[in-house]
């Protein structure tokens, strides 16, 4: 899958967990820049995410992104 | 706790239980508390609250699995049959799914009734603090 296919879905799910249609994110988009992107919906973002893409990540993984290109990547890597 | 892990438990719908719903919330919509208004739509009795079956589930999460480090992220049911007043109700439930990036779980359940099957069913996710 296309890497700006991949952030086009996440978009999406940010939207949808993150209960805020007018969301949109890009490769350096980090937590700091959207106001309803918490610890809680970051856990509720990684389960959508990991549905969607059918893939599993480590918490180590996880821990290590600093943006959501970093988190795309991680998806690609999958 | 791992995917496929099985839990099942035992409940009882009981008058204590019953008024202390009532009591607490306010409740008191007539197919919960007037057997005639009950009856009259098609009801064996009074109607059971859905939402104390939300309270088993929330004593099964906090009491009932291997750790008391535990936090509930989301949970949703579907009532399939009604409840009635003193029913005994059989809880299944099931560990579907393990995030281990997150610590999360996801669990589906189900109450049953020796008689009327299924009477609730759905499923809900945890964090493991």
């Amino acid at each position: 899958m296309e890497k700006e296919q991949i952030l086009k879905d996440v978009n999406e799910i940010f939207c949808d967990v993150l209960d805020n249609e007018d969301i949109t994110i890009d490769y350096n988009t980090s937590a700091p820049d959207i106001e309803e992107w918490d610890s809680l919906s970051h856990i509720q973002l990684v389960v959508a995410i990991e549905k969607h893409f059918k893939v599993r990540f480590t918490a180590s993984e996880i821990s290590g992104w600093g943006n959501v290109g970093e988190m795309i990547d991680c998806i690609l890597s999958k | 706790m791992q995917k496929g892990d099985k839990f099942n438990h035992t409940f009882q719908v009981t008058e204590d239980i019953y008024q202390g719903f009532i009591n607490i919330f306010n409740d008191r919509n007539p197919l919960h508390i007037d057997t005639i208004i009950a009856q009259s739509k098609g009801f064996a009795s009074c109607v059971m609250h859905g939402n104390i079956l939300n309270g088993f589930l929330s004593y099964f999460i906090g009491e009932c699995l291997p750790t008391k480090d535990v936090i509930i992220h989301r949970q949703s049911i579907l009532f399939k049959k009604p409840t009635y007043l003193g029913d005994i109700l059989e809880f299944k439930a099931e560990i579907l799914d393990f995030y281990e990036s997150v610590n999360a779980l996801e669990f589906s359940f189900k109450f049953i009734h020796h008689e009327r099957g299924i009477v609730a069913k759905g499923d809900f996710q945890i964090g493991i603090t």
